[in-house]
């Protein structure tokens, strides 16, 4: 019998919630950062970062196929013994807590900047919590619904980045490699970073309905994600001049505010509402894995109770600290640090590890 | 039950959105004109123009002047006389005098409208030759209220290239770009407010040079940009006789290719495709028999214009086609070496332009 037979997900569901935890707000300053680093170069080194997470993705998901019926918890303890499995599991724990509130802090700080300078944080927070609170004190397969249903609702969205496009210049990107590889490599780091939220696939892969076909959806998620990120740096670079982008903090925002239409103004705040949706994907299951983790440490079944604890937490943290957006980006800082060994190293770790593991089993056994 | 009490606390929640933090119309000054000049002991002006929302206001539409630091600096001044509350949302022109655009780092004092994100940046750009009072305090019986007929005077005469049009955002990549100098439209009221053509801005933005709407052509031309109606009437020289023989074409399509070399200097070749429809021709000639000759003629002005042109920009130093953006891409060395003094490298460079002339029809009459 299964272990989780109610909480199945299929591949697409798979698939759309490891791409709507790695798509958030990143891909707004993403192109001014690589701008800044690679000039108009900078989309070769997403190509770079999308092989690497690929490559961490395959090892994570062979690690994981070990033990098919395990979640990381029961993998790391099975393999650290309970204490320091735990703390382990622990680690993950904050990880995802952590990831939630810098995700969450930002948005907040976008919509505040945007469109709702005088409300306060703690109410935004409060919105936000809401629908996050009624999709994550579910199971997996309701999230796995909720990324799914989102994914299709905002498809539309890269459609309107081709509206500034035919100003664009494709004069901007010659010659390639002006300047050798060296500035290109030097970004990769960043966009290495602009994948994170994979490892979340060691979670759902005890969850997956057909397990052959992980490796396939782990690389179509990483694959839809870089070519979201490639297509909208694409179109900022070809718009704005190579020396004009890095002045824009986000320049992705700056583009859409050009898009009006007889109608319509301001382009930039209606989309920015409708991408909380995208943002929404990725911070939800950070939500409900930092949840999770903390109802199987505990030993609870139901970890409803703590969604809500997270997320109390979280608006208090908001109320007391009033995050700035220079804070913002030192806690996003720590997190990519983190996700650097979660997510790229501990895989690849851990596959050699099971593999030492149950050569030195058998040999006991024998 | 439960579910239908949710979907009507959020309905509820929904309508409730407009209550608080609230804005009536009557109780903003949207400042749609925006002027900023310079006066007799260097300080500035900043002017507005706002509409007025209010039944029992004979005029419609306030205007202010203010000597105020800088842009944001008068909107406190502007708040301290208009009716409502000043807001920069919705600004459609902004105009800068003449005595403005030659200090040296005015550019700094649009910095507002790049950093507020509540500010748009699609504002149209325009020079004023002369105060930026003369136009502002303008008051035109047979026009609706100056900002809508200003915005449009603009918009219309750049569909038919008698100018050019720069929105703030276009201003800021021309600016940033180190290939290219900015060019504005160019305005300036006598007895009424007139189009007089473009204002060439140097590398600091600072004004160098006024060109006609003939001339306006040329520069989209050479710019690449050939959008829009291309509409000449010029004197072509079939005979020697001194008699001008005045000619008037539209261009149904303009190709223009640049190609770059470098040898000592920059040599750019550029080659123009026109297919030319007569539309007025004030002289005998038998076009049908002649075609070939007339073709020539019409190339051999055009070329002469196209190089007059770009000889007073070479002695201006200035580039106001985006040559540097061609030397960037094919001769990358070369232009990394001079690309903070482009357009002392632009006033070296050997600019030949060749113009192919195909008359595509004669009009219904021969």
């Amino acid at each position: 019998m299964k272990k989780y037979a109610y909480n199945e997900i299929t591949l697409m569901q798979y698939i759309f919630l490891i791409n709507g935890t790695q798509v958030g707000t990143g891909v707004l300053s993403l192109p001014r950062i690589l701008a800044e680093k690679a000039g108009t170069d900078g989309w070769i080194a997403i190509l770079i970062g999308w092989f690497c997470s690929v490559a961490a993705s395959i090892f994570l998901v062979k690690a994981a196929a070990k033990y098919p019926e395990d979640t990381l918890y029961e993998i790391l303890i099975r393999f650290f013994g309970k204490i320091l499995g735990k703390a382990l599991v622990l680690i993950y724990m904050f990880y995802f807590a952590f990831y939630a509130w810098t995700i969450l802090v930002n948005a907040c700080l976008y919509i505040k900047a945007w469109f709702l300078p005088k409300t306060p944080d703690y109410i935004i927070l409060l919105l936000f919590s809401i629908p996050t609170f009624f999709v994550a004190r579910n199971g997996l397969r309701v999230l796995g619904r909720y990324s799914e249903l989102s994914f299709y609702m905002v498809m539309w969205i890269p459609l309107f980045l081709l509206i500034p496009l035919k100003d664009g210049n494709w004069l901007h990107f010659l010659p390639l490699l002006k300047e050798g590889w060296r500035p290109v490599l030097s970004a990769v780091p960043t966009t290495v970073f602009s994948f994170l939220g994979f490892e979340v696939a060691f979670f759902l892969y005890p969850f997956l309905q057909k397990k052959q076909h992980a490796v396939l959806g782990i690389t179509i998620a990483n694959t839809l994600t870089m070519l979201f990120y490639v297509f909208v740096t694409f179109v900022c670079f070809a718009y704005f001049s190579p020396d004009g982008i890095i002045e824009f903090n986000q320049p992705v925002l700056n583009l859409l505010k050009l898009i009006e239409f007889r109608f319509l103004e301001r382009f930039d705040m209606v989309l920015l509402a409708v991408y909380l949706i995208v943002v929404s994907t990725a911070w939800m299951p950070c939500v409900y894995f930092a949840a999770f983790c903390s109802s199987q440490l505990l030993g609870k079944q139901d970890h409803s109770n703590y969604v809500t604890i997270l997320l109390l937490i979280i608006i208090g943290l908001v109320f007391w600290l009033d995050p700035t957006w220079i804070e913002s980006e030192g806690w996003q800082k720590m997190v990519t640090k983190g996700g650097l060994l979660l997510a790229f190293a501990a895989p690849p770790f851990l596959w050699v590890y099971s593999w030492i593991y149950e050569k030195f089993r058998r040999r006991v056994n024998h | 039950m439960k579910r239908k009490t949710l979907l009507c606390l959020s309905l509820v929640a929904m309508l409730m959105t407009g209550c608080v933090d609230q804005m009536y119309v009557e109780d903003v000054s949207l400042s749609l004109i925006l002027g900023l000049d310079l006066d007799k002991n260097g300080h500035l002006l900043v002017y507005m123009s706002s509409p007025v929302f209010n039944k029992e206001a004979k005029e419609k539409e306030e205007k202010v002047e203010v000597k105020a630091v800088t842009i944001r600096d008068s909107r406190e001044l502007f708040d301290m006389t208009v009716m409502a509350l000043t807001s920069g949302s919705k600004t459609q022109l902004l105009l800068v005098g003449k005595k403005l655009l030659k200090r040296k780092n005015w550019i700094d004092y649009i910095d507002p409208f790049y950093r507020d994100p509540k500010n748009t940046v699609t504002t149209r750009v325009v020079a004023v030759d002369g105060p930026v009072s003369d136009v502002i305090f303008f008051r035109p019986k047979d026009k609706p209220r100056l900002p809508l007929y200003l915005a449009n005077l603009v918009d219309t005469a750049y569909r038919r290239n008698v100018t050019v049009k720069t929105t703030l955002q276009e201003f800021h990549e021309q600016t940033t770009e180190k290939g290219i100098t900015a060019s504005i439209t160019e305005m300036k009221k006598d007895h009424k407010i007139m189009l007089t053509g473009t204002a060439l801005l140097d590398e600091q933005s600072n004004y160098k040079l006024s060109i006609t709407p003939h001339e306006n052509k040329f520069l989209r031309i050479l710019q690449h940009k050939t959008k829009g109606d291309f509409p000449f009437t010029i004197s072509v020289p079939l005979e020697s006789n001194g008699h001008d023989h005045w000619i008037s074409f539209s261009t149904p399509s303009i190709k223009a290719k640049t190609k770059v070399r470098y040898d000592n200097h920059f040599i750019f070749d550029t080659d123009v495709k026109m297919r030319v429809v007569i539309t007025e021709r004030l002289f005998p000639f038998n076009v049908r028999s002649d075609t070939a000759k007339l073709q020539k003629s019409i190339e051999k002005k055009m070329q002469a214009d196209f190089e007059r042109l770009i000889k007073k920009t070479q002695t201006k130093g200035i580039d106001p086609f985006g040559f540097g953006i061609y030397a960037r891409a094919y001769t990358y060395p070369e232009w990394k070496k001079v690309q903070n003094q482009w357009g002392k490298a632009f006033s070296k460079a050997d600019v030949n332009v060749k113009v192919h002339v195909t008359i595509g029809g004669m009009g219904t009459i021969k």
